[in-house]
């Protein structure tokens, strides 16, 4: 597997965990008797900062990681080049609109719930959870890119 | 009307260079073996500014890395 498609792929996981996190709290929520302003605004910012700390650490163990692994297969002190070239470039950019898609249709389904005689909290939840599938949409379709060619 | 492909010669022009690497071709062309690894295999078609670069990493004109051939036409690929 290249280093892009490690990164993606952790950052695939690490959204999943946020996303799986998301979902049962809203879930338990739901059971609870109901969706509350104060815990969804607080799980809202729980869920926004765990996404960006868990791309950020992800990304940098990543690193850290594939150059021990170069390190020890090499025997070299040397670094791994990590070059984005107009492959990567292209691929994230193809990503990016997958992922822009994704949020469009969801915030489209949000605003529906809200038209349709949901509370506006609804319509918020249903948009931070679109903003998740739409990463996990985008970093999906990114390693088919790679898999594919470009 | 007739459809062409982008087809290339890089797998015969690394053997012609004494089996050059593809690590070793990715690096004098600025790019990643894995870029290199899927324009060998036509899965990806560089722009023409790596195009360049690429025929400059062998030392030849670019028409001699790659050719664009209707898709039926097998004579000229890797």
């Amino acid at each position: 597997m290249s280093n892009r498609k490690t990164e993606i792929t952790v950052s695939l996981v690490s959204t999943l965990a946020v996303l799986a996190y998301y979902l049962v709290n809203i879930f338990q929520m739901i059971q609870g008797g109901g969706l509350n302003s104060a815990e969804v605004f607080r799980l809202w910012a729980v869920v926004i900062i765990a996404t960006i700390i868990l791309n950020i650490a992800g990304n940098i163990i990543t690193n850290i990681v594939i150059n021990i692994v170069h390190a020890i297969k090499t025997q070299k002190g040397e670094e791994v080049r990590m070059l984005e070239d107009e492959r990567d470039r292209l691929i994230g950019l193809k990503g990016d609109r997958v992922s822009y898609l994704a949020f469009s249709i969801g915030v489209f389904l949000s605003m529906l719930t809200f038209a349709l005689g949901q509370p506006p909290l609804v319509m918020f939840s249903l948009i931070v959870l679109s903003s998740l599938i739409a990463e996990i949409f985008g970093d999906v379709s990114q390693f088919l890119f790679y898999n594919r060619g470009a | 009307m007739e459809k062409f492909k982008i087809r290339n010669n890089i797998r015969r022009l690394r053997f012609d260079r004494g089996e050059m690497t593809q690590e070793a071709l990715a690096e004098k062309a600025g790019v990643t073996r894995q870029t290199i690894i899927a324009i060998e295999s036509s899965k990806y078609s560089p722009s023409l500014e790596l195009a360049f670069r690429i025929a400059q990493a062998f030392g030849v004109p670019l028409a001699e890395v790659f050719s664009y051939t209707p898709e039926h036409d097998q004579g000229n690929s890797s």
